[in-house]
């Protein structure tokens, strides 16, 4: 469904991103596991598209140059150079890391701002759907976004995705910032989520053990390299996972 | 093959960033040109140009040490509209002083440098809490405000201004006071704000609260810079009042609060001598331009839109940065 080939991402003179390659096939769920300024979220704003936005920016600004090569395969189609807007449209969602909501919004409007491309009447059964799966949002409709707490900031963070019915859902480091009990339930909800709706899910994340009992597939990234790969329990069995990530 | 471009610093510039690798002339000249650029410049330039064009490098001298002032604030995290307010104040106290009290221009632009500033201060002082586009807002009505109490009490000669005040003893005082002062300010807050005390008010701009979080008074702090910033805009109106020998409404014209803006983001904002920079294209343009008659705020106006859109960084980010740095194709590997 999306396949990553031979990706390289520099900002000026940095390398955030090696010949990295990667596959997502229909109905899996991947992780890619790495530690801070292992070149997650540029994987993900890469994949998304928002760095040609980025790229633009700096550029006007006279900053950071961003160069990017290799190809991004959606669903048969390179999509390198398609405009993040456009990649939406191609059902290619992403949910930004540090739950970006728009604060001065309640959570009932937050979901509508996101939903803005869908049609009124499948728009409020596309919200029925976000509370069915997040069942402590639908108390919270009318409360403004930025007086969520941290981990219900998140919970609508990843329900905007989901309005828009995405293909391919991109989870920037959900756990981020969340007690064990609140990634306990956010994990739970992706559960939930695969499980009723069969979606496909690209996850990134530092905190691996929540992570890696439920991921089909994973990829450890580190410094932009593509360290290892393999299916979820290959990964936990992994010796070096297990020093990296569990501290064993 | 791949290839991308590359940025990378000079060699002279990263051999000459340490002080102890200076060890050749052209690497204390590389270091040392930009800096004598700007004296060396105007110095020249008082010698070379004849009388009208002397009385324009007066007024392009008093605009940019109000882009200074205005990018001092900008810094600080206080967008102002209202440069006019601190002209406009300067340029009546020293003329209140020459005219009702006799006393002379030595006296009267210090006095009214500080006493400027402090009513500026004082006037801005209860909205600095306000932020963004509310701080401005009210900077932007203050100098409008005051040219209509002046008008409508008829205080300080109303609309007929005060006329006939004392001039300096010759036209090379005149200019070489302002020069002194253009680069006393240019170079001596350029020192202030890479000190601790501008690094804070750098963090004010950045993050307010951050700052506050580190057990600091932002409101003092912004009180400092307002009270910095004020004084250089009053002291360059008192000099124009002692330049035109009259002080009247105009000197709360919007121009002095839009041209200093104009001329910091022409420039670039956040050096100030991209502020400087700035005013020097931009005064004496309007000057050549004056030949046009009434399409001069036309192309006035283009050059301006077409030097936001092309240039945003402004044009000192973009020398500084092919100063320092050149470009390369590389080839990617990985």
């Amino acid at each position: 469904m999306l396949e990553v080939k031979n990706l390289m991402v520099f900002f000026e003179n940095a390398l955030a991103l090696n010949d990295f390659s990667m596959t997502v096939n229909e109905g899996e769920i991947v992780g890619v596991i790495g530690s801070n300024s292992a070149g997650k979220t540029t994987l993900m704003n890469t994949i998304s598209g928002l760095i040609i936005d980025m790229k633009i920016k700096e550029k006007r600004k006279g900053g950071e140059r961003i160069t990017i090569y290799g190809e991004i395969l959606f669903q048969g189609e390179d999509i390198t150079e398609t405009q993040p807007f456009d990649r939406v449209k191609k059902g290619l969602v992403l949910s930004r890391e540090r739950h970006p909501v728009f604060p001065e919004s309640d959570v009932a409007e937050n979901l509508r701002i996101a939903g803005h491309q869908v049609k009124k009447l499948a728009l409020s059964e596309r919200m029925e759907y976000v509370y069915a799966l997040f069942p402590a949002l639908s108390d919270l409709k009318r409360r403004k976004a930025g007086f969520l707490s941290g981990g219900e900031q998140q919970m609508l963070a990843i329900g905007m995705a989901l309005i828009l019915k995405p293909a391919l859902l991109l989870l920037d480091e959900p756990l981020l910032g969340l007690s064990p009990m609140m990634q306990t339930m956010l994990v739970d909800a992706v559960k939930n989520l695969r499980k009723e709706s069969g979606i496909t899910i690209l996850i990134t994340e530092q905190f691996a053990r929540p992570i890696l009992p439920f991921i089909e597939r994973g990829y450890v990234i580190e410094n932009g390299m593509l360290a290892l790969s393999g299916t979820g329990e290959e990964l936990m069995d992994n010796p070096e996972v297990k020093s990296a990530y569990f501290g064993i | 093959m791949r290839r991308r471009k590359e940025r990378i610093d000079r060699g002279i510039k990263v051999r000459s960033g340490d002080v102890f690798a200076l060890c050749s002339w052209r690497e204390m000249l590389y270091l040392a040109a930009p800096r004598m650029l700007p004296i060396v410049g105007l110095l020249v330039l008082s010698l070379a140009l004849s009388v009208y064009w002397q009385r324009v490098l007066l007024s392009v001298s008093v605009f940019a040490l109000l882009a200074i002032s205005w990018d001092i604030l900008a810094q600080s995290g206080m967008i102002s509209l209202g440069q006019a307010l601190f002209f406009g104040s300067g340029a009546y106290l020293a003329g209140i002083m020459n005219h009702y009290w006799g006393w002379p221009p030595a006296v009267t632009i210090p006095l009214a440098t500080i006493f400027g500033g402090l009513l500026c201060t004082l006037l801005l002082t209860p909205v600095l809490r306000l932020r963004g586009i509310y701080f401005s807002m009210v900077t932007l009505v203050l100098p409008l405000m005051l040219v209509r109490i002046v008008e409508a009490t008829r205080i300080f000669g109303g609309t007929e201004g005060l006329s006939g005040l004392a001039s300096f003893p010759t036209r090379w005082v005149e200019i070489y006071l302002i020069i002194a002062a253009l680069l006393a300010a240019l170079f001596g807050f350029r020192r202030l704000m890479d000190s601790d005390f501008g690094l804070v008010l750098k963090g004010i701009n950045d993050n307010d609260r951050s700052v506050m979080n580190a057990g600091i008074n932002i409101y003092w702090f912004k009180i400092q810079a307002l009270f910095i910033a004020s004084s250089v805009g009053a002291f360059a109106g008192a000099f124009m009042t002692h330049v035109y020998l009259f002080v009247g409404m105009p000197v709360f014209a919007l121009d002095y609060s839009i041209l200093p803006i104009a001329a910091a983001v022409v420039g670039g904002i956040g050096t100030l001598a991209g502020s400087t920079l700035g005013a020097f294209i931009l005064v004496p343009l309007s000057e050549i331009l004056r030949g046009l008659g009434g399409l001069r705020i036309v192309f006035y106006g283009l050059f301006l839109v077409i030097f936001t859109v092309a240039l945003p960084e402004g044009i000192f980010h973009y020398v500084q940065r092919k100063y320092h740095q050149f470009e390369r194709w590389a080839e990617v590997e990985r």
